[in-house]
């Protein structure tokens, strides 16, 4: 028991000591932990946001202070900017620290790796006024403060992405792979790729999906395949065209002018041109109603259909 | 009579236990609840209508993203939960990775005394098996009561893994017991082979678990396989196999058996000190030099395999790749390396004192001293920083920024070369550990064609791997006026490469010991003096270069630890002995160097758990989903120092209660 006891006061004076370590360390390195920090935008601020948030330290020192050598030191920077704006041919040196901080790899110092990140971008993702903020700390660093300056570029800097976007996953388990598989089988009737061009692959009746993940949600796409008819894309309304012998054709308008009119027809699942002349169309009228098939729902099934939806997010 | 008392004090200690902890829930729940009950207490008089007037103004469920513990902070709660389980988890993972090499030993030498060392650490095993279970189910309960939001997207990703992760926890007890309690009928023939096999499928059960758990912390890290905007899951298996899996599989699989290695030492130690009799002490004290044996093994490659890790942690994001090194967290470095070079210093230490028990040993005793001088130096080099915030005052003083001659010391081209001399010296000590109570060497020729395969095989490996790397070095697509700065690291390879292939020629010539002094020479030569100049270069000149110096500097040192082990393996074998080992005869205050190594790998095991987790900053998936609670911020090392303190302090104690319950069996069957 008397061993167990030594051995027992033996670690916690290690553990002692570490804490001691700690506690040393955080004094010796000014490190008061994270939770606050000045806000508005003003130097005081852009100083905090620089040396905390922004993580603008871990690569640019700025003269003795720091020891980060990845980036330029910015001692003196607001004097330079003004120099590097003029060979840029850009009216400021605000100018060219505003598009050094939107497209970092814009104007990369000789001696420097094309490396820092979009700082409005994840993970660092400041906000729009945190950047100013650090702009406008920018500036005194060899030259003075204008915040009114600073503040009319505030359209340029682009507001913090991912905070707003909520995480969407396919309600049940899905593979991407057979998505694909589904949208470029052309051996059943619901190939997506006989309407749908995608990367080069697939016929233009319909709109081009290439990068279609980039720009459109998966609301908006579940929607789209679901009930086609809801939200047409201008240029692939459907045309009702009838004739003088009072035949009737619906189909994507491809093309128009006074001599011919140009429709994509479907003929028993292949598409097919059809030229009319003005003087035999009786009528022709834009449809509310989009020729692609509403009837997804009972020609995929559940694991398709989101496999699929998943395949056209992963587009970008 | 005390039999039967004891088991009433054990019975009766768990019942008061029991009763703290559900008096202490009961408490928080009834605090919880105080409110509501005097809201409907004041509202006694109108029941009825009040009744009614829930069911009107009933709400819809919304589901909190997040949620505290009785008050206390979730994420203090799931840190210390998490950390514990992860503490215990390495115990009983790394621990069946050596039991079942000791009891092959024991079987291909016919030494029982392996075998019975096998059996007693599968014991402290099979007690700290339940509460590592318990540790994760509370952990589990814990995330998804604390983080419901996280969790159920974790789980949307992961759950197809999670029912492989139960299947293998089954595995795992199943291999467990079956290995535990066969111990006595397949001791012997064919069957102790088979018994061998259980202990070899438990390691697969568990190794496998934890790298599937690995994988859940690592996407959290770096990950892939999901859409970055939307979360949507693109290709489950990238989530799986994303950048950082193996690399932490590999560092937390070294790091367990240190840690394993060390645990078992610091249980031999307090055994050894509470020994009544020469037998336990001498049995004890073997225990203690086996535990300090793997824990030092496994703790010479451990910087390198952190080293691939924080390189592909860069790789994977600059941006958290800045904040580990340059950011938030490189003062916690500082105490890492406090840490490391306490148990560099601790694991020396005891290797001096075990030699006082070994009659020859004495031969190299004046060398102590200057091993001694190098590790405190490396020590001291390697905690410095680079840059302490100075006054106006001491600026004035100094006339610059940086100290005029400690600046020398806080970069990383001096720290990568103390290092590396570091993990020379604490090797060299281990050899001239090895040979302490050994006389003349044997001629190689005498050990045949095995022995000489072996090397050449050996060497043939290492040099093959420097081609291999110095092919990639040449293959590295670089600025014109950068590349010439490769050419020296280039040179430096080809040098060892040399120096490889000389060793095996002059061990052929049975002067093993020169081959091994060349090698050493050669290695300190280039990676610790000629390098720690050269990083100050590429600083200077060439920085984008500096990434492939350590590595080289890395690679170098590796291939001499692995020819030098192998050649001092066929030096000694069958040697004669100058004297015997006398288990037991070894100091007290050697065990004390036990213990500090385990609380320091325990302490460390704490810190670089803070570290790899707060990497994230304010993300749960790092730069896809935001963590938005009160506790998104980086806490003060203070703090965390504070937090780790306690962490470490629950862990041993609850270390020193499964062991005591586990001896107490033993215990009755002596008594027996």
């Amino acid at each position: 028991m008397k061993s167990f006891l030594k051995s027992a006061v033996f670690s916690l004076c290690i553990l002692g000591f570490f804490v001691f370590v700690c506690m040393y360390v955080t004094g010796l390195s000014g490190g008061g932990g994270g939770g606050g920090g000045a806000t508005g935008i003003n130097p005081e601020a852009g100083e905090a946001i620089y040396w905390g948030d922004g993580q603008c330290h871990t690569c640019h020192s700025i003269g003795t202070s720091g020891s980060a050598t990845r980036g330029p030191n910015q001692e003196g920077l607001a004097a330079r900017a003004e120099e590097r704006a003029k060979e840029a041919g850009l009216s400021s040196g605000l100018e060219y620290l505003v598009e050094s901080i939107v497209d970092p790899s814009a104007f990369v110092v000789e001696g420097y790796d094309n490396i820092m990140p979009k700082v409005y971008d994840a993970p660092i993702m400041l906000g729009r006024e945190q950047i100013q903020a650090v702009l406008t700390y920018l500036q005194t660093l060899g030259g003075e403060p204008n915040i009114e300056a600073v503040a009319k570029y505030a359209e340029k800097i682009p507001e913090a992405s991912g905070d707003a976007v909520a995480p969407w996953v396919p309600p049940i388990d899905v593979d991407i792979k057979e998505g694909e598989l589904v949208f470029f089988d052309e051996s059943r009737g619901v190939t997506c790729s006989k309407c749908h061009v995608l990367n080069g692959k697939g016929s233009k009746v319909g709109p081009d999906l290439t990068g279609i993940g980039a720009v459109q949600t998966p609301q908006y796409l579940i929607e789209s395949v679901l009930k086609p008819s809801e939200i047409i894309v201008k240029g692939f309304e459907t045309m009702y065209l009838m004739t003088n012998d009072g035949m009737a054709y619906n189909g994507l308008l491809v093309s128009q002018d006074e001599d011919e009119v140009v429709l994509m027809v479907d003929e028993d699942g292949a598409m097919e041109e059809y030229v009319f002349y003005p003087d035999e169309i009786a009528q022709m009228q834009k449809q509310d109603v989009s020729i692609m098939p509403g009837n997804f729902q009972d020609m995929l099934t559940t694991k398709e259909f989101y496999g699929v939806i998943l395949f056209l997010l992963s587009q970008k | 009579m005390n039999s039967k008392k004891l088991n009433l004090k054990i019975a009766f200690t768990l019942f008061l236990a029991i009763f703290l902890v559900a008096l202490a829930i009961n408490t928080g729940i009834a605090e919880e609840h105080a409110e509501e009950v005097v809201v409907t207490e004041a509202s006694g008089d109108v029941e009825g209508a009040a009744e009614e007037a829930v069911e009107e103004e009933s709400v819809p469920y919304v589901e909190d993203e997040y949620r505290n513990f009785f008050g206390i902070d979730g994420r203090l709660v799931v840190w210390i939960i998490s950390q514990l389980h992860l503490l215990f988890a390495a115990f009983v993972l790394a621990v069946p990775l050596f039991v079942v090499i000791i009891e092959a030993i024991g079987a291909k030498t016919n030494q029982i005394k392996f075998d019975n060392l096998a059996r007693e650490l599968t014991k402290l095993l099979s007690t700290a098996f339940a509460t590592t279970a318990a540790l994760g189910g509370l952990l589990a309960f814990a995330l998804y009561g604390l983080y419901p939001g996280f969790m159920r997207y974790m789980t949307g990703v992961f759950h197809p893994y999670m029912f492989i992760y139960a299947l293998c926890f089954f595995g795992e007890v199943f291999f467990l017991y079956a290995y535990y309690y066969s111990w006595d009928l397949l001791k012997t023939g064919k069957g102790k082979w088979l018994h061998v096999f259980l202990g070899v499928m438990l390691n697969v059960f568990g190794t496998t678990l934890m790298m599937l758990a690995n994988s859940w912390a690592t996407f959290m890290m770096a990950p892939s396989g999901i859409d970055m905007k939307t979360g949507a899951v693109l290709d489950r298996s990238a989530a799986f196999f994303n950048f950082l899996w193996m690399p932490v599989n590999i560092h937390r699989i070294i790091a367990n058996v240190a840690f394993g290695g060390f645990v078992v030492g610091a249980y031999a130690a307090v055994k050894f000190m509470g020994a009544k009799t020469e037998e336990d002490k001498a049995h004890y004290d073997w225990m203690g030099y086996i535990g300090n044996f793997i824990g030092l093994a496994a703790f010479i490659p451990l910087p390198f395999a952190g080293y691939y890790l924080g390189r592909e942690i860069y790789s994977a994001s600059p941006v958290m790749g800045n904040i580990m090194m340059g950011g938030a967290f490189s003062w916690t470095f500082i105490i890492q390396a406090i840490l490391i070079g306490m148990m560099f210093v601790g694991g020396n230490y005891y290797l001096w004192n075990g030699m006082a028990r070994i009659k020859g040993a004495e031969r190299y005793t004046p060398y102590i001293k200057y091993i001694n001088i190098v590790i405190f130096f490396c020590f001291a080099v390697w905690l410095t920083p680079h840059n302490l915030p100075l006054s106006g005052e001491e600026r004035a003083l100094i006339g610059e920024q940086y100290h005029p001659f400690s600046k020398f010391f806080g970069v990383m081209a001096a720290k990568n070369a103390v290092v590396n001399l570091l993990i020379l010296s604490t090797f060299f000590s281990f050899l001239l550990y090895r040979r302490a109570n050994k006389g003349e060497t044997m001629p190689f020729k005498s050990h045949g064609n095995g022995a000489r395969i072996t090397l050449v095989i050996t060497v043939g490996l290492t040099v093959m791997y420097l081609i291999w790397y110095s092919m990639g070095l040449k293959g590295q697509d670089l600025n014109e006026a950068i590349r010439p700065y490769m050419s020296p690291l280039l040179t430096c390879i080809k040098i060892q490469i040399v120096a490889l292939i000389c060793a095996l020629f002059l061990t052929f010539t049975n002067r093993g010991k020169l081959a091994q002094t060349l090698l050493f020479v050669v290695a300190a030569s280039i990676s610790v003096v000629y390098f720690w100049y050269y990083g100050f270069v590429l600083m200077e000149k060439a920085n984008m270069v500096l990434r492939f110096l350590s590595v080289t500097q890395v690679s170098i040192v590796i291939s001499t630890l692995i020819v030098n082990t192998v050649i001092d393996v066929f030096l000694f074998k069958n040697a004669k002995e100058v004297g015997g080992i006398q288990w037991g005869k070894i100091p007290n205050r050697a065990q004390y160097a036990l213990l500090l190594l385990c609380v320091a790998i325990v302490t460390l095991m704490g810190l670089m758990g803070f570290i790899r987790s707060g990497l994230r900053m304010n993300w749960h998936v790092y730069g896809f989903m935001q963590d938005k609670s009160a506790g998104a911020f980086t806490p003060s090392i203070a703090y965390m120092g504070w937090v780790v303190a306690l962490i470490v302090f629950l862990f041993l104690s609850l270390v020193a209660i499964v062991f005591w319950l586990g001896s107490l069996y033993g215990r009755k069957e002596k008594h027996v």
